[in-house]
């Protein structure tokens, strides 16, 4: 006789919750910044986003009061996504090229360079100003 | 009595409406349970709609290997025959619209043009993939053939022995609920033939565990892989009206009955309500034969669906039409 | 054989590739078909080759262990551990005994993962959706443990040469316990949606078959291997890591099954028995586990001073979820090492295909190529252009190219 054990498992599963986590807004708004504004404003409201646990690698902060310039991390950086800025002795790091590895976080002496939660960063433009940190 | 022409006409154009707006429904509907039942949220019920608008807005690309008569052809006689077969089925109580041009074998038939269509199309396309899904669609036609023609074949029988005059029609199906016919060993064997007519549902509508003609992982969409833009609309406008037609067969054979009727209701309140009733059971039938199926089982291969329908369905088929027998027998002695 | 050859013996041929539904990755498959039955096989890998190690001969070893991340999608640390093996072993690091448990857990967790999403992939090639959407749900639950373990749910970057860049902390133990309660308590139900579903028995159970003859022949490795009988695990065989202290046996598909027959059937019984013993070997590591330090040097500059001054070759295996990795590294005196080389696990197994597909049926393409859980972005190391046109290398043409680089490694 033909088993199909998966059967209990659908007809179970067609009557609770779908596993899905919700695109933040229900349809895609005409202007994303606009949606955001009126979520803010609270006229909106929106699926929130799935937590990132604590020490989650995502985009890059830089303390440039506390960098001294010493470019350890560019030599740690294995997308070359830091540039040294001989003028400033300051460095900027393009997002867009960075893949989240926090080395340069770990050899940084001053500690100038952390992670943050924030990992919704598609754009565009690469050169934006949210994928450029310095 | 002639046809009044004009009431064919209009009645036409409404069924079409109809089979058509319900199919692309029954596929929203599917689409969403079947999310469902795997644990996602699936896409609103309108999708299918939105799905066709965009395709009729597209591109109809024509492959340069391609019989560009026979490629455009296909589709539109698809979906043409598969609105005439809802001009034969009783739609909601209301008597088939060309009830005395035909009867269920003409059915029968009709619900293979469709398919023909399709594998014209798929050798039109000049494919690889498409020539070994239309391969794949004829022989998945013959392999359902014989237990649909079973299924029909008990019932015509029974009314026969039962005494109605022109056991095919759709019309004395209709006015004569199979199971109030027959007694307790009957019961049982038109409950296998309803099964076996629920599971030949599938492959009539290419799904999965039958949908080998179109076998996303290895060919790609099939007979359908070189179909884009209106001509693809026109297929799926067809595989919606087919999902219709099919649901209201098993409906017509099974479950002919009228609520209005039930609750006393006439007139246009009772023809809404018979319409709504209808809806609701080819919802039900499409609902077990096609997402539960569909959802809960792995894609046969080709042999394998042959010998499904052959085998296992044909023996059962013919195990629900001997008890139906066998019961005639024993209520007349 | 070659396409004109193929069309001359049957009836019409089937390109699959190099970019289609029955593959998650590229490759080039042609089909010699008569009917539905398979008759020859020909397939072209080198379709997504990406210069991975081009790149990493330009980078120093600290560098290099992120881009080993993303040799794989799928099984990222497998090749870190590996790389990071070759180079402590050059360097002559000693890894901290703690570290070398949290390899082993993330190890095996990784494996969880990775079997699991084996598991969605070959459901999904069946046409068995629902199974592929569970699976993959279930999976999350790794993912999530290693993403907090390891700050990423993908590219992990939690190994370094010489050890781990984050310890586990004792707030995040009862969450890999959470995790491996999950698991066991999901393998029985894995086991019969997979095992005693009618539908799939039917479409796995003797087909895609590989003898024990032909895989130990063409060098399969793995759970490919293991199915087939062949007694073989890199983690028993040859211990690295943790694995020497843990009990670790090689999987074979046990005999109430119908025992070792080298079918698709025996590949998933081996792949999700695995997935029970990945939890066992993380239970026996939380355990075992011993305090101390977790890096061989914390300083990243010593590190890679160290590196420099090194000098010699060695060989990283490790025993990915689809069999056995291989990372050779040779550094000479300089920042970057002078040549690296990845043996991704499939490499081996992708001649079986050969032996598999023959006699098969075109619908039976799909899940037996999938069988083998390919992973083709990792395996592609070469791809031959010559005057703009993709060519073909003979197998003189290979052993006159190996010979000449070795003659070229030994100066």
């Amino acid at each position: 006789m033909a088993r199909l054990p998966m059967v209990p498992e659908l007809l179970k599963q067609l009557f609770s919750r779908p596993a899905t986590n919700a695109f933040p807004s229900r349809h895609l708004p005409p202007s994303v910044t606009g949606f955001l504004a009126k979520v803010a404003s609270g006229e909106a409201t929106i699926h929130p986003p799935v937590p990132t646990p604590p020490k989650f690698r995502g985009k890059i902060v830089y303390d440039r009061e506390a960098c001294i310039g010493c470019t350890l991390c560019l030599k740690v950086c294995p997308a070359h996504a830091i540039e040294f800025i001989p003028e400033t002795k300051r460095i900027r790091i393009y997002i867009t090229q960075c893949i989240f590895c926090s080395q340069c976080n770990d050899i940084c002496p001053k500690d100038a360079l952390h992670m943050s939660p924030d990992f919704l960063l598609a754009t565009e433009n690469r050169y934006a100003e949210s994928q450029i940190v310095e | 009595m002639t046809p009044d022409i004009p009431f064919i006409i209009i009645g036409a154009v409404l069924v079409a409406l109809f089979g058509i707006v319900i199919g692309l429904f029954l596929m929203g509907f599917d689409r969403i349970v079947a999310a469902r039942m795997q644990a996602r949220i699936g896409p609103p019920i309108t999708q299918p709609f939105t799905d066709i608008r965009k395709l009729f807005a597209k591109e109809n690309v024509v492959p340069e290997n391609a019989i560009p008569w026979m490629f455009n052809l296909a589709p539109v006689l698809a979906l043409a025959s598969a609105i005439v077969i809802l001009l034969y089925l009783p739609i909601g109580g209301f008597t088939p619209i060309l009830s005395e041009g035909g009867d269920l074998i003409l059915v029968m038939y009709l619900l293979t043009v469709p398919a023909l269509a399709l594998v014209a199309g798929g050798f039109a396309s000049g494919s690889p993939y498409a020539t070994v899904g239309a391969q794949r669609e004829m022989v998945t036609m013959i392999a359902y053939e014989f237990p649909l023609a079973i299924v029909i074949i008990a019932i015509a029988w029974k009314l026969a022995a039962a005494g109605i005059a022109l056991p095919f029609t759709l019309a004395s199906i209709q006015a004569n609920p199979i199971w109030g016919l027959v007694g307790p060993l009957g019961t049982i064997g038109l409950l296998i033939l309803l099964v076996v007519l629920l599971i030949v549902t599938p492959a009539e509508l290419s799904r999965i565990p039958f949908d080998t003609p179109e076998a996303e992982t290895e060919l790609a969409g099939g007979i359908l892989v070189e179909y884009s833009g209106k001509n693809l609309a026109l297929f799926s406008l067809t595989q919606g009206v087919k999902t219709v037609a099919m649901a209201s067969l098993v409906v017509a054979l099974f479950f002919p009955y009228s609520l209005a009727a039930f609750i006393g209701l006439a007139g246009i309140s009772g023809a809404v309500i018979d319409i709504l009733f209808f809806i609701a059971l080819i919802t039900l039938v499409a609902f077990v034969s096609v997402s539960v199926v569909r959802v809960s089982m792995a894609r046969f291969r080709i042999n394998q669906v042959v010998s499904v329908y052959w085998v296992y369905l044909a023996i059962a088929g013919l195990t629900g039409l001997l008890l139906v027998m066998a019961d005639q027998i024993i209520g007349v002695i | 054989m070659s396409a004109e050859k193929t069309k001359k013996t049957v009836p019409y041929t089937v390109p699959i590739g190099p970019v289609h539904p029955a593959l998650k990755e590229p490759v080039m498959f042609t089909f010699g078909m008569e009917g539905e039955i398979v008759r020859t096989v020909d397939f072209a890998p080198g379709q997504t080759h990406r210069g991975i190690e081009w790149m990493g001969m330009r980078r120093n070893p600290v560098q290099i262990v992120h881009l080993t991340d993303r040799v794989c999608g799928i099984c990222g640390i497998v090749h870190s551990i590996s790389f990071a093996r070759a180079v402590e072993q050059i360097v002559g690091i000693e890894v901290p005994e703690r570290a070398d448990y949290i390899r082993t857990i993330l190890h095996e967790l990784e494996r969880i993962q990775s079997h699991l999403l084996w598991a969605g992939v070959a459901a999904h090639e069946l046409g068995f959706d629902s199974l592929f959407y569970l699976a993959w749900r279930v999976r999350e639950e790794s993912m999530d443990l290693i993403e907090n373990l390891t700050g990423n749910r993908v590219n992990y970057g939690i190994i370094q040469v010489g050890g781990v860049r984050r310890d586990i902390s004792d707030e995040q133990r009862p969450l890999i316990e959470k995790g491996l309660a999950y698991y066991e308590g999901l393998l029985d139900q894995m086991a019969t949606l997979f095992l005693e579903d009618s539908t799939i028995r039917m479409r796995c159970r003797d087909h895609g078959f590989l003898s024990e003859d032909d895989a130990r022949k063409l060098c399969t490795v793995g759970p490919s291997a293991r199915a087939s009988g062949l007694n073989m695990d890199v983690r028993q065989d040859y211990p690295y890591c943790a694995y020497g202290d843990l009990d670790v046996k090689a999987i074979l598909p046990p005999a109430e099954t119908g025992g070792p027959r080298g079918d698709v059937y025996d590949r998933i019984i081996v792949r999700l028995l695995e997935i029970g013993q990945s939890v066992g070997i993380i239970r026996q590591c939380l355990d075992a586990m011993p305090a101390g330090e977790i890096l061989w040097e914390p300083k990243m500059a010593k590190l890679l001073a160290a590196c420099k001054k090194a000098d010699g070759e060695a060989i990283g295996r490790v025993e990915a979820p689809r069999g056995e990795c291989m990372h050779y590294v040779r550094m000479a005196g300089k920042e970057a090492p002078e040549s690296w080389k990845i043996k991704a696990s499939t490499y081996s197994n992708l001649m079986s295909w050969i032996p598999m597909l023959q006699g098969e049926q075109l619908a039976d393409i799909p899940i037996i190529v999938a069988s083998i859980d390919p992973c083709l972005s990792c395996t592609d190391r070469v791809t031959v252009v010559r005057d703009g046109k993709p060519d073909i290398l003979t197998k003189e043409d290979l052993t006159r190219l190996s010979r000449e680089k070795t003659r070229r490694l030994m100066q």
